[in-house]
C-alpha cells in the first residue's frame, strides 16, 4: 500500500504544524500590543462574517422572490386599525348616540326601541290602547269621570306615562331621588 | 506569520471561533442589530431598483461600513471583552498542560 506512508507522513506533519500555530500564538499573546490587534482582529473578521450572512440571507430572499413577498401587498388606508382614543378600531367613535326617533304624531321624543309601542298606543291602534279607551269611557259615561282618575292608567295619567317613553333615564332617576327628597323633606319637616 | 494568520488558524484548531461566532450572532441578534443591518439592505435593494445587475459583492461593500457603525457600543465592548478573556484563557491553560 504506497499511500499509507504518505498519509503517515501528512499526518505527522499536521501534528507539527498545529504545535507551531500554537507556539505562534502564544508569542503572539505575550505581546498585549498584538494581543489587542488580535482581539480586534477577531471582532472585526466575525463581524463581517455575520454581516456576509445578512448579505446573503437577503440576496437569496431577492433572488427568489421572497423579498416582495414579505413586504405584502400595501394595505387600503380605510382597512387599516384607527388607534386614536375614544375611538373603536374603525374610527368611529365610541360614545352612544342619542338614539331616539320624534313621533309623528305627537312631536315627542321617544327611544327608538320603544317608538314602535309607543306610536301604537299614540295614534290610538289596537285593543289595549288607553287613549281609544279614555275617550271611549270619556264620550259614553262622561258623567263617570271620578270613575277614570281611580283607574290609574287611563285619561289624564297618560300624558305623563308617556315621559317615561324618552331614552332619558337619568331624568327618570332625578325626577324619582327629587320625589324622595321631598317626601324627606316633608317628613322631616313634620317631625 | 502575520497577526491575522495566527489567530485564524489558532482559534480555528481550538474550536473558539465557532465559540465566538455564536456569541457574537446571539448578542447581535438580541440588540437589534440583524433587524437594522436587514432594513439596510432592504432599503438599498429598493433604491437600487428593480435591476439585476447589482450584485452581492457590491451590497457588501456599500453597507459593511454602515452595518459595523451600527452595531451598539455596549455589545461592541462586551463582545472585545469575552474575545480576550477566551483567548487568554486557551494561554493559561496551554501553560497549565505544559507545567506539569
Amino acid at each position: 500500500m504506497p499511500t499509507t506512508p504518505s498519509a503517515q507522513g501528512s499526518g505527522n506533519q499536521n501534528t507539527a504544524t498545529s504545535q507551531q500555530i500554537v507556539n505562534n500564538f502564544r508569542e503572539l499573546i505575550k505581546d498585549p500590543k498584538s494581543l489587542d490587534e488580535a482581539v480586534n482582529y477577531m471582532y472585526q473578521t466575525l463581524l463581517d462574517d455575520a454581516v456576509a450572512g445578512i448579505f446573503i440571507e437577503t440576496h437569496h430572499l431577492r433572488k427568489t422572490g421572497n423579498l416582495s413577498a414579505l413586504d405584502g401587498v400595501a394595505e387600503d388606508s380605510t382597512y387599516r386599525i384607527c388607534e386614536m382614543p375614544n375611538l373603536d378600531i374603525f374610527g368611529i367613535s365610541t360614545a352612544k348616540k342619542p338614539m331616539d326617533c320624534t313621533c309623528p304624531n305627537c312631536d315627542r321624543l321617544v327611544a327608538a326601541a320603544r317608538f314602535a309601542p309607543h306610536l301604537e298606543k299614540c295614534m290610538g291602534m289596537g285593543r289595549i290602547s288607553s287613549r281609544i279607551a279614555s275617550r271611549r269611557l270619556a264620550t259614553k259615561e262622561g258623567s263617570s269621570a271620578a270613575l277614570l282618575h281611580s283607574g290609574g292608567n287611563a285619561g289624564g295619567t297618560d300624558d305623563e306615562d308617556d315621559v317615561d317613553w324618552s331614552s332619558d333615564k337619568r331624568k327618570k332617576k332625578s325626577s324619582q331621588s327629587s320625589r324622595n327628597n321631598g317626601s324627606k323633606k316633608n317628613n322631616g319637616k313634620t317631625f | 506569520m502575520t497577526v491575522s494568520n495566527t489567530v485564524d488558524q489558532y482559534t480555528v484548531l481550538s474550536g473558539d471561533r465557532s465559540k465566538i461566532k455564536d456569541l457574537l450572532c446571539n448578542r447581535l441578534t438580541e440588540c437589534g442589530w440583524r433587524d437594522e443591518v436587514r432594513l439596510l439592505c432592504r432599503t438599498i435593494l429598493l433604491e437600487k431598483g428593480t435591476g439585476n445587475s447589482f450584485t452581492v459583492e457590491q451590497l457588501i461593500t456599500e453597507v459593511t461600513p454602515k452595518a459595523r457603525t451600527l452595531v451598539p457600543d455596549a455589545v461592541k465592548k462586551e463582545l472585545l471583552m469575552k474575545i480576550r478573556t477566551i483567548l487568554t484563557e486557551n494561554e493559561s491553560e496551554i501553560e497549565d498542560a505544559e507545567e506539569p
